[in-house]
């Protein structure tokens, strides 16, 4: 690196000082392609995931002077991206979170007793929840696992999709109300 | 259970690790970076480089015309209050291609939200007696120590963003501390002003070899001499597609232009009205901590002064065949002996 990497804290002096040196790009792709990776490999399967992120940092970079400096967090604008490419892949996503319907859970327990109850519900749950998510409608699914898997807040969904928060909301809630509806809605702990 | 709990655990068993193979994305990257540079960056930036050269001289050569041709003639420029512009000055110069503005969008696009940048560098030193101007170009692509100025922090960057960033009063300092020269003065020139200051001096006459008819400059033009108005002469500095299409062929073509305005500013000597306009339309586009009077007074000194143009001795930066470094010790010689 050419430029003093203490002095580049916020991701949006990252992107400024990109303009003039394209290369300090690259400090944003070492900072977040692992958690896209992570990401995208849950929605689609890691045999596509290296790619779109690769994909994302691109577009990222040609629309870096776009990018509202305000913001000194870049990941809702990653992840905004990436979102978009995602969609490309909707059948892909559909197919993957159906395949889980059939496939047996490998989560390691301790005991082989708690491996047969722990195996049986945690395979119904699964299944489920890959329904409930197959079916969901993209906007919704985009939400809610942006918040569930992306560890966004409601404020950085709405940034990364550039909708209102009050949308974020109204979408994750439906969306949940469908996932709850596919768990048979049976915890009363849940009802708000 | 929670359903986000449920789903979030969902997502664990989901989950894979980034394999080893990401990093070929992260040279996926630095290839498009390095690609994208070379339109955007380089190439477009040219031809505005070589316009700010045009503009800046003229800038610099206008009143020199108007005092050689004869200070009695211009009673709107004399000296009132002349300042104390005695002994050896040093005048920091910087062409900008800030193309804010309607007059200015047409002519880049694709760079309308690149913001203002130094595309030319340059410090003029002169000596007390005022028998020679040495210009020293300092090249865009260096990598410096930038100091603190304002809210950004020291660093080590190219010398453009001290421009970009804190404006021309971080460059000076930036360059005030890397050349140990006191840089008493700095004149800022907009390129987009050019194009009116031609049209003031009602358009200037260039002789071509070779018709023109480029869509890129949007400019055609027959063979032999024409008539350009501000437009056209825009249109021929940025003009690329001609003869045989090099840089240099078309810094030629600049000072041609720059040699055809000071004709034509010669020519008008005798008219003040058009005179005024082509001055106030050169002072529109320039912005410098000079009073008309300085410039003035300078322009009087320098009317026969021998300019001596120069280059920041550089070498490629060890890290980046695209960026520079200045050449040690000879950059340190070279500003030494302007001190």
């Amino acid at each position: 690196m050419i430029t003093h990497p203490a002095v580049r804290g916020a991701d949006s002096e990252l992107v400024s000082a990109s303009l003039t040196e394209p290369e300090a790009f690259a400090e944003l792709f070492d900072r977040y392609s692992a958690m896209l990776y992570r990401y995208v490999a849950k929605r689609l399967g890691p045999d596509h995931a290296e790619d779109l992120v690769g994909e994302t940092f691109l577009i990222a970079f040609s629309r870096r002077r776009s990018y509202d400096l305000i913001y000194t967090d870049a990941r809702p604008w990653l992840f905004g991206i990436l979102t978009k490419l995602v969609s490309r892949h909707h059948r892909k996503e559909a197919a993957r979170y159906r395949a889980l319907l059939r496939a047996p859970v490998d989560s390691a327990v301790e005991s082989p007793a708690d491996r047969v109850a722990a195996g049986v519900s945690a395979q119904a749950v699964r299944a489920d929840l890959a329904g409930a998510l197959a079916a969901l409608p993209a906007k919704d699914r985009d939400v809610l696992l942006l918040i569930a898997w992306g560890d966004l807040t409601y404020e950085e969904v709405a940034q990364a999709l550039g909708i209102p928060v009050g949308t974020v909301r109204s979408r994750l809630n439906r969306g949940r109300r469908k996932v709850r509806a596919a768990l048979g809605d049976t915890n009363p702990v849940e009802e708000e | 259970m929670d359903d986000l709990k449920l789903l979030h655990d969902l997502g664990a068993q989901l989950e894979h690790q980034p394999p080893p193979t990401l990093v070929r994305q992260r040279e996926r990257l630095l290839d498009g970076s390095r690609r994208r540079r070379a339109p955007h960056g380089r190439i477009a930036g040219w031809w505005a480089a070589g316009l700010v050269a045009v503009a800046t001289a003229f800038a610099v050569a206008v009143p020199v015309v108007l005092v050689a041709g004869g200070r009695d003639r211009n009673p709107a420029v004399v000296a009132t209050e002349p300042a104390d512009m005695s002994g050896a000055l040093n005048v920091l110069l910087v062409g900008s291609d800030t193309r804010e503005g309607e007059g200015n969008a047409e002519y880049g696009p694709r760079m309308a939200d690149a913001g203002a940048r130094a595309d030319t560098i340059w410090i003029a030193h002169l000596p007390a007696d005022r028998t020679t101007v040495t210009v020293v170009s300092v090249p865009r692509d260096s990598i410096v120590r930038i100091p603190r100025c304002g809210s950004s922090p020291a660093r080590t960057d190219l010398i453009n963003s001290a421009y970009r960033t804190g404006g021309l009063t971080c460059l000076r300092t930036t360059l005030e501390e890397l050349t140990g020269l006191r840089l008493n003065h700095a004149v800022e020139v907009d390129f987009s002003g050019f194009k009116e200051v031609v049209d003031a001096l009602g358009g200037v006459t260039v002789t071509l070899p070779l018709p023109v008819n480029d869509r890129a400059a949007k400019l055609k033009l027959p063979a032999g001499t024409s008539h350009l108005n501000g437009e056209e002469a825009l249109g021929y500095v940025r003009l690329r597609r001609y003869g045989d299409g090099s840089d240099v062929a078309r810094i030629k073509r600049q000072y041609t232009l720059v040699r055809a305005m000071l004709r034509k500013a010669r020519s008008t000597l005798d008219d003040p009205g058009t005179l005024k306009a082509a001055l106030t339309a050169v002072r529109s586009s320039v912005r410098t901590d000079l009073s008309v009077e300085s410039m003035y007074q300078l322009a009087t000194e320098l009317s026969r002064a021998r300019f001596t143009p120069t280059t920041v001795p550089w070498q490629p930066h060890p890290d980046d065949p695209n960026r520079l470094v200045w050449k040690q010790p000879d950059a340190d010689r070279l500003f030494a002996g302007l001190r």
